[in-house]
């Protein structure tokens, strides 16, 4: 079967097994390696992306359920060259260290700050349940994402 | 060796669904959330090859709020169950249930049905909420529709007519509070170790009238509390004395050993559950001036 679907914007036909999760079409398939295997089970959030406007991980989507969606990838959520708000705040708080969680932070953030442009701190722990970090501690991710300013939201 | 390549079929109601389930040539899985099915490999389960997807059902979706009865889609994610709850008195528990499960992007997925029909999953939130607010569930199969109630349905889920299909849980509406208190080996994210749900019915003297108990993850299938119940019904809505008397029933449960803990220790934090559910009703009652 032939699965169509929007991928950054880019319309794109699938003809793999469409139990193959939307991870390992992103990243064998399509060479979208941003969002990253790690889990596989929906509890590392390495693999976030965003589908029809939700911050999911990717590992639990079959490619068969996906006909008619429209994926952003963390390679999409920016146009080249710039950033996110979420993605400068990252830099700028120097998040980053060997960067497996990143992509899948900034996808569940992003989304995250859409719903609640002005959260607590608490608030921002809560949401981060989904995306493990074993470098950083998460409190300078946290750091960040609270000085994103209400007025530039998200995205 | 070459696999075959998997099949995913589509159908937009409820009646051509169980048609195809129940053809046991044809070999159909359910397929909606998948966030089960899809790890089968992690528990060493071979993966079906061919899937009927209900996602295009708009029979299993949406939750209905009537004046005498709630009804929730069996394709209610966990995260729409929390939000489309919010703020109804009766409901937190089930609020609780759907808005801590798992971690953020799993809610957005997983669905009740699924949450209901997965016969391997012990740690169950949903269930063991929707178990203490007496829910039945609506059903449909070969035999035609009809309703069982979801504490039936959990003691003969792995022998459920071919082809069944679990459309919604129905909920009767009261005046009651309610609250659900899971123990997580880390503060969010992981599988409850031990879940206690819990549903109050206040008697004009604000004791408990009616009071159910549900108990998720200690055994592999979530049970209500009886005797732990029969115990509190017109007693004061007093955590520490909860607690004390959950102390006394812990016999009832045998709880099952499993890599993220041991039976032993699933079942002797169940007192302490009790004793979060209660603070929590006591704050909502504060809060509501019940």
């Amino acid at each position: 079967m032939t699965i169509r679907l929007t991928i950054n914007g880019e319309p794109r036909a699938y003809d793999g097994d469409p139990r193959d999760s939307l991870l390992d079409a992103l990243r064998g398939t399509y060479r979208l390696t941003g969002a990253k295997d790690v889990c596989r089970e929906g509890f590392c959030g390495a693999c976030t992306v965003n589908i029809d406007g939700e911050a999911v991980p990717s590992c639990l989507r079959p490619m068969g359920l996906l006909e008619g969606a429209s994926i952003t990838t963390i390679e999409g959520i920016s146009a080249p060259e710039s950033f996110t708000p979420v993605q400068a705040a990252f830099v700028e708080h120097d998040v980053v260290q060997c960067g497996m969680c990143f992509p899948g932070m900034v996808m569940s953030m992003s989304e995250f700050l859409k719903r609640n442009p002005t959260p607590s701190r608490a608030e921002v722990k809560t949401a981060m349940a989904g995306n493990m970090c074993r470098c950083t501690g998460y409190e300078q991710i946290i750091d960040a994402v609270m000085s994103i300013q209400p007025v530039e939201g998200a995205n | 060796m070459t696999s075959q390549s998997g099949e995913f079929c589509f159908v937009d109601n409820i009646d051509d669904a169980v048609v195809m389930l129940a053809d046991k040539s044809r070999g159909l899985v359910p397929i909606a959330g998948a966030t089960w099915l899809i790890r089968a490999p992690l528990r060493k389960e071979e993966v079906s090859q061919k899937y009927l997807s209900l996602t295009g059902i708009e029979a299993l979706k949406g939750i209905t709020l009537g004046k005498d009865t709630v009804a929730i889609g069996a394709l209610t994610t966990h995260q729409d169950l929390a939000d489309t709850l919010e703020g109804e008195q009766q409901f937190q528990g089930l609020v609780s249930a759907g808005g801590k499960s798992a971690n953020p992007g799993v809610r957005r997925l997983a669905t009740v049905g699924g949450n209901i029909c997965a016969t391997d999953f012990a740690a169950a939130d949903i269930v063991t909420a929707l178990l203490a607010q007496d829910a039945d569930l609506d059903i449909i199969s070969r035999e035609g529709r009809g309703s069982v109630s979801l504490a039936d349905y959990l003691k003969t889920r792995a022998a459920r007519p071919d082809g069944e299909l679990v459309i919604k849980a129905v909920l009767p509406r009261t005046q009651s509070v309610s609250a659900h208190a899971r123990l997580t080996m880390r503060a969010a994210g992981d599988y409850p170790i031990a879940i206690v749900s819990l549903y109050a019915a206040l008697d004009p003297k604000g004791k408990l009238g009616e009071v159910r108990i549900a108990v998720g993850s200690v055994e592999a299938t979530a049970k209500r509390w009886t005797t732990l119940e029969q115990a509190l019904t017109g007693q004061e809505p007093a955590p520490d004395q909860a607690e004390t008397i959950a102390k006394e029933h812990l016999g009832e449960f045998t709880g099952r050993d499993a890599v993220d803990a041991n039976g032993k220790y699933r079942v002797q934090v169940l007192p302490h559950l009790v004793r979060l559910a209660f603070v929590d009703l006591r704050e909502q009652c504060e809060r509501s001036s019940i």
